[in-house]
């Protein structure tokens, strides 16, 4: 008795402990690389809301005195040249960012659909060809692409931007809607279409809904691309009233003597439709996961 | 409801071909099972019937159409799944709804079906889970429910219990039995288990090979197997198979084993081995028709206990002879011991003899 009283508590304390030293070592890992992701985000959000003159002192403000909102008044006010200039640029990327998005969703549910379903000659090689684009670096196409552009009249127009951005994300769409496609089995479709279905109306009714998280991924993946996009659009436009914000903003605030403060806030406010749109459609990942986890 | 007919279907894909010159009728009411191992054609022919896939050549009447060339949505079948199928992100009510939904009934008398199906397979307390929150029992009797909510000429069943535990099986391997007695129903029923098929259907059709072996009530094929596949496909454990020599002397046909010992034959199975394509005769027996003796008896002949199974009322035991495995059943309370010499006597009018070159039946006359 005495024995087992003197050695039951050694062994689970024991045990404890190196799992506690792990879990801590991933504890300190993850703390630090939040650090590492946020401080940056938190630094731009601070200096956003400092004057021009706080912005610019050494040793820094880590905390700004005299908080403003000045520069957000600057950047929305449509009465001034900066405030219409930023808002013309922000709803030139949402115009490109949501055209992308809405063509390219419309391209690759039924191609993805196509290469999952359908044995027709050449689709191997075919889908291998729409990952072809993907394998080299953007840059590359760079001089090509403006070639091609400018021959069929396009270029200063939105259409090459939302051209391009298409044949970047198209490929990765296609791919990923692709593997959720081969997920769902095919005998759904096929009871549907016995239940009464069409060809067409087993896919809008069954298989649309059930790949709703894959067409989201899919989407939220153009639209980011298209976003953030600053190579292409820096290239292809050149008017002023066409540019979008990466480019925009860059330019913009180059040409006067830098204004930090106005900087951030512009960069913050480009920031904000992405995480908006993560943190509204961040359920339908997490029940992609899950299903993914249950079925078969 | 409605008869099935399908005369010299054929579906090739490339070279190959699954389903080869397979005619037979199933009659209005008539519960058929398709039976063979896998890749033998009959899945695939069941949904040629469904109209999942197009026909190569033939033709495929149900009712008085030929539906060939129709979808499956006009065809008035239902189909239960191996997977069941069911509409995940939809609820058990929507599930059955759907088929309704879709031949565009009015709303109220979609909800009297529904409810009147659920009632029938015993799940209204389960109208409103989704799939996924069901036991695989449950979700069995939901796609079985689907099909049936819609009242369709024919039922196409593809292994709908090969999911399910061994217990369960047995459960609704009744209830589907009960099922098509109370409904009158056509089915088609696919399974590789021919003891689902013997024990549900009132005929079935052994395929192989894509080719279609043997078509006739159960107690037929168990009874007279055209060929030597089927007599080992069909019965629990298998036939047993043995290959011997027959000879002829003095007016008297005998089969000699490769161990030198022989079995003189009956004049009618004399008669049939005498149809043989060459001396080569493959001798098959059931279980139950073989008797172990443990010392020799006129027409027994001598072979070796190899294992020996107790089950409780009846011992399998495994005998070698003439290179091949024989299973007999015996009492539990004889006693066999592994590598024991044993006489087995074989039941002259029970046996059945194959060609050892076609493996086809021999038969008198």
């Amino acid at each position: 008795m005495s024995t087992i009283v003197e050695t039951a508590p050694r062994g689970p304390t024991r045990r404890r402990m190196r799992v506690d030293g792990w879990r801590w070592a991933g504890r300190i890992f993850l703390v630090f690389m939040l650090l590492y992701t946020a401080l940056p985000m938190i630094w731009m959000l601070l200096t956003s809301i400092k004057s021009g003159f706080a912005a610019m002192q050494f040793p820094p403000q880590w905390w700004p005195e005299e908080p403003t909102l000045a520069s957000y008044q600057k950047l929305l006010d449509p009465q001034n040249s900066v405030g219409q200039d930023f808002l013309r640029f922000f709803w030139n990327s949402l115009y490109v960012s949501t055209a992308t998005t809405i063509l390219s969703v419309i391209v690759a549910v039924p191609a993805a659909y196509a290469f999952s379903r359908f044995r027709f000659p050449g689709r191997n090689f075919l889908f291998f060809t729409v990952l072809l684009r993907n394998m080299f670096p953007a840059v590359i196409f760079l001089v090509p692409l403006f070639i091609l552009m400018r021959a069929i009249g396009l270029v200063n127009t939105h259409g090459s931007l939302i051209l391009t951005y298409l044949t970047f994300g198209l490929p990765l769409a296609i791919w990923l809607l692709k593997g959720f496609y081969d997920n769902i089995p095919v005998q759904l479709e096929q009871a549907a279409r016995i239940d009464g279905a069409t060809r067409f109306q087993a896919f809008i009714l069954i298989v649309m809904p059930l790949s709703t998280p894959g067409i989201i991924a899919t989407a939220i993946y153009s639209f980011i691309g298209a976003w953030n996009e600053y190579i292409y659009a820096y290239t292809f436009l050149s008017k002023n009233e066409q540019l979008t914000l990466p480019v925009g903003i860059q330019r913009f605030f180059s040409e006067n003597t830098t204004d930090f403060p106005g900087l951030m806030a512009a960069s913050f406010m480009m920031s904000v439709p992405v995480v908006v749109l993560f943190l509204v459609l961040q359920r339908y990942f997490v029940r992609a996961l899950t299903e993914g986890a249950v079925k078969h | 409801m409605a008869h099935v007919v399908l005369k010299d279907l054929v579906k090739t894909y490339g070279g190959f071909k699954a389903v080869n010159d397979v005619s037979l009728t199933v009659n209005d009411g008539e519960f058929v099972a398709l039976v063979g191992p896998s890749g033998c054609g009959k899945t695939t022919t069941l949904n040629l019937v469904a109209g999942l896939i197009p026909v190569t050549s033939g033709d495929i009447v149900i009712g008085d159409r030929v539906v060939n060339d129709l979808d499956p949505k006009d065809r008035d079948i239902a189909m239960v799944f191996q997977n069941y199928a069911l509409y995940p992100q939809k609820s058990v009510y929507k599930n059955l709804a759907f088929p309704l939904q879709m031949r565009k009934l009015p709303r109220d008398e979609i909800d009297r079906k529904v409810k009147e199906a659920a009632r029938v397979l015993d799940m209204t307390h389960l109208l409103e889970r989704k799939p996924r929150e069901l036991s695989g029992g449950q979700q069995q009797r939901v796609a079985l429910g689907r099909a049936l909510v819609r009242d369709p000429a024919v039922f196409l069943m593809d292994e709908p219990l090969s999911n399910l535990d061994a217990k369960l099986r047995v459960q609704m391997r009744s209830e589907i039995k009960r099922f098509h007695q109370d409904l009158k129903a056509t089915i088609i029923y696919v399974t590789h288990d021919q003891l689902e098929a013997v024990t549900m259907a009132d005929k079935m059709a052994v395929m192989n090979g894509g080719y279609l072996l043997q078509y006739d009530s159960p107690a037929q094929v168990f009874a007279h197997p055209v060929n030597m596949f089927v007599a080992s496909f069909i019965g629990s454990p298998a036939m047993s198979l043995i290959p011997l020599e027959a000879s002829t002397a003095n007016g008297n046909t005998a089969l000699t084993g490769a161990e030198g010992w022989s079995l003189e034959l009956s004049p009618l199975n004399a008669q049939k081995v005498a149809k043989a394509t060459s001396g080569k005769v493959v001798l098959g027996a059931r279980h139950s028709t073989i008797r172990l003796h443990k010392s020799a008896v006129p027409g027994s002949v001598p072979a070796r206990a190899y294992t020996v199974e107790p089950t409780g009322d009846v011992t399998f035991v495994q005998a070698l002879l003439s290179g091949a495995i024989v299973n007999i059943s015996v009492s539990p309370n004889i006693s066999v011991a592994p590598d024991e010499q044993i006489w087995l006597e074989f039941d002259q009018e029970r046996i059945h003899l194959f060609d050892g070159e076609t493996e086809l039946a021999l038969k008198a006359g």
